[in-house]
């Protein structure tokens, strides 16, 4: 569904536009990730938390020296797969695989994304957008 | 140089990435539970419905306010621009079906429309701006990741071409330059905005060039017709705008000069470069004689007509010669609401007040008080008020331009609860019913995340609120707001909102998707606040589906006695609301009985929490009503 406020004078047609739709989504996303600030991640897929308000994933990337950077990356909600072509089962299969993640980096620069493009472990890519970015 | 409120959309669309070719990627079309018959007909359905209820048709009005014709088709406008020599019209129009929306260019003599985009599934155009010949269109729309303006030719022959490709996100691209030379867009998100002018000699590579930022966000950026001043609004914390001047020269110390006091709407150049208009908030439209040599000057902004309506439309557009203007009235014509009372058979009990733009009326715990949500068509300014219901003797509770939601009674009648939005977050407030005292904030949440309040338990110690579709609980302690820290009750990989309490405080009734995507049903959830929910004990209220309306409210409510439970019935073949009630009982065990309609009432009507009253045998809502055409407060030139 494409959701846009109907009616409402300007002021309000931008409240609503930046609110994201409660059904689907959180908090709005600039609150907390900088959409300039574009990082790929990749490395072993080792959790995946399949709950509202969001997916969240953690990603383990060996750094320099070997040492292993945990990365948390957060996604659409449940509901934005339920419909789509891609769910739970295509991401967990991809537990203790490699994978490659395209995130918005936290604008604290933490070890923290939300999620563009996820490339599975078995190949296939998965667009986190629109309802994400 | 007429261009148009782009800033929801342009904020929207900007929103809505796609970043591969379609044929690599899952995320964007639908499984083969969603495309299945029965869930394509009720999305079908709920189309139709969006559509019906929202799609406009572009109307011009004179320099007097007065309707001369419309334009084109009806649709679901997002962006309106005239061309330059006033001609043509680009418009951005959503295709519902598709998920998209594209670019479209109407004839203004003919209202013959021409296609020029064709966006896959899911893709947007967010903006769209005419060169100054009117041969070409430029707009921006996101491709294989990343957002872009691209141009091509305005009877939409030809292959587009890149102009610039955008290292962030929305970009809302506002103008093009009257000597072809450069472009002009803004980039605004919580952190802040920043105008920038775009340079259009060399290729793809343009850098642009940043003019101006600030820790306020800065919309639709306009060229005088000399090219020397750029118009643009700012929002403020509490989401009130103004409309300014300022160089377009990065380094010149002139400026900037605010020009309104209060808008609704961008600052429109005239070409001849001596008027600028704009919408005031009592929704006037609005011209300053202006003047960009030697230097920006203008004069104190005066009314240059109110459109003869009780409910003026939101202005999008102004022509060249600043004598036709480009509104989008409401689908259903002008529209103001009747606060009215139904008893249990959907009979008229009372109407409370005259009409107003009305939402969300509630009922005090004891029944003699109504609050309500109202928009003030002279201020522009939605607040929340009281209303006495045997006088109709109105009691102001906020005064100020946030907008607010979720407003819910006291157990105790003796405050107001509600959500606002301030610079991007949504604290829960509370201000003494009376209208006295000062507001108090009860809660904050993640920064930039909306929380509705949808109960507050019996005691008054705890709140229940929905956020992202997790129901949480938000203990009134410690003292100190800023540590109150709130429980996920229900948390689960499904929508869960609305909850809300039995009379006994032992039972939880909320509604959830968890039965089939795109389609809410209510449960009932044993309820102990020191514990999270056990989500696998539970009852289904609801057969048939609930209706979630746009503010999320599905209308679950006991009734006082604990003995019966509403809820909005699914109706997807009209705008009814079909009031649904079902006989519970909360002893030992919950046991629900068959649900049946109670009534019917014709729509489209929005239901708020507080609509049922706490027997059960009244319910209030805020009827659409035909507003009086003969308005005495419109006025013209």
């Amino acid at each position: 569904m494409i959701s846009r406020a109907r009616l409402l004078p300007l002021a309000l047609l931008v409240l609503a536009a930046l609110m994201v739709s409660p059904a689907t989504a959180h908090h709005n996303m600039t609150a907390v990730f900088d959409f300039n600030d574009r990082v790929t991640v990749a490395g072993t897929l080792t959790d995946v938390d399949w709950r509202n308000p969001h997916t969240n994933f953690i990603v383990e990337v060996k750094g320099p020296g070997g040492v292993i950077e945990i990365w948390k990356i957060e996604g659409p909600s449940p509901s934005f797969f339920r419909v789509r072509d891609v769910g739970k089962a295509d991401f967990e299969a991809s537990v203790g695989k490699s994978v490659t993640v395209e995130i918005s980096r936290a604008r604290d620069k933490s070890r923290f994304g939300l999620i563009r493009t996820f490339a599975l472990s078995n190949g296939k890519s998965v667009s986190a957008c629109p309802q994400n970015c | 140089m007429c261009k148009c409120a782009q800033i929801a959309v342009c904020v929207t669309g900007a929103v809505l990435y796609f970043l591969q070719p379609a044929a690599q990627l899952l995320g964007q079309d639908l499984n083969a539970e969603a495309k299945s018959k029965d869930a394509a007909e009720a999305r079908a359905k709920r189309n139709a419905q969006n559509f019906q209820n929202n799609a406009k048709v572009l109307t011009l009005l004179d320099r007097y306010g007065q309707r001369t014709g419309q334009i084109g088709d009806r649709a679901m406008y997002d962006v309106v621009v005239m061309s330059p020599d006033g001609k043509r019209i680009a418009t951005v129009k959503e295709d519902l079906d598709n998920e998209s929306a594209d670019l479209w260019v109407a004839d203004v003599a003919t209202g013959a429309t021409t296609r020029i985009t064709t966006s896959p599934r899911t893709e947007f155009i967010s903006s769209a701006v005419w060169s100054p010949d009117a041969s070409r269109l430029a707009y921006v729309t996101i491709r294989k990741g990343h957002e872009a303006i691209y141009v091509r030719s305005a009877n939409g022959q030809g292959a587009e071409e890149l102009l610039y490709k955008n290292p962030g996100a929305f970009l809302n691209l506002t103008d093009w330059s009257l000597d072809g030379r450069f472009l002009t867009f803004a980039i605004s998100d919580l952190s802040g905005g920043t105008l920038y002018i775009l340079p259009l000699e060399g290729g793809p590579e343009r850098k642009a060039l940043e003019i101006f930022h600030s820790d306020l966000r800065i919309f639709v950026p306009l060229f005088s017709p000399d090219g020397r001043y750029l118009s643009y609004i700012m929002l403020d914390k509490t989401d009130k705008i103004e409309v300014f001047v300022r160089p377009a020269d990065p380094v010149a110390k002139e400026g900037p000069w605010q020009i309104s006091d209060g808008s609704f709407s961008p600052g429109f150049w005239a070409r001849s470069g001596k008027e600028l208009y704009y919408q005031a908030r009592d929704q006037s439209v609005m011209s300053a004689a202006v003047s960009t040599s030697p230097s920006f000057s203008f004069s104190k902004p005066k009314v240059l007509f109110r459109q003869p309506v009780p409910v003026p439309d939101p202005l999008q557009c102004v022509s060249p010669d600043g004598q036709r203007f480009i509104v989008l009235p409401p689908a259903r014509g002008q529209e103001l609401q009747q606060i009215t009372i139904f008893d249990r058979k959907g009979q008229v009990a009372k109407k409370v007040g005259e009409p107003a733009l009305y939402s969300g009326p509630a009922f005090s715990p004891e029944g003699d008080r109504l609050l309500v949500a109202k928009n003030d068509i002279q201020t522009g300014q939605q607040d929340l008020w009281v209303l006495d219901i045997a006088t109709a003797k109105a009691t102001r509770i906020t005064g100020d331009t946030r907008f607010k939601t979720t407003a819910l009674w006291s157990p105790d009648g003796k405050y107001i609860f509600y959500t606002a939005l301030i610079d991007g977050d949504w604290p829960v407030y509370r201000k003494p019913a009376d209208g006295t005292g000062k507001e108090e904030v009860m809660f904050r949440y993640t920064p930039g995340a909306f929380v509705g309040v949808s109960d507050i338990s019996p005691d008054g110690k705890f709140l229940v609120c929905n956020s992202g579709g997790v129901v949480l609980l938000v203990p009134l302690l410690p003292d100190d707001p800023a540590a109150r820290k709130e429980i996920e009750y229900v948390r689960d990989e499904f929508t869960d909102l609305t909850a809300r309490l039995s009379p006994d405080g032992r039972f939880l009734v909320y509604v959830s998707d968890e039965a089939k995507p795109e389609r809410f049903e209510a449960y009932v959830l044993p309820f102990d606040a020191a514990k999270p929910a056990a989500v696998d004990k539970k009852w289904r209220v609801s057969k048939d589906g609930v209706t979630v309306t746009s503010n999320s409210s599905a209308m679950p409510h006991w009734r006082g006695d604990g003995k019966e439970i509403f809820f909005r019935g699914l109706e997807l073949n009209s705008n009814d609301l079909v009031m649904m009630t079902a006989d519970v009982e909360t002893g030992s065990e919950f046991r629900v009985g068959t649900p049946k309609v109670l009534f019917r009432l014709k729509g489209p009507i929005d239901g708020s929490l507080g609509a049922v009253s706490r027997d059960g045998q009244q319910f209030v809502l805020a009827i659409n009503v035909p507003a009086d055409k003969t308005d005495k407060r419109a006025t013209a030139k």
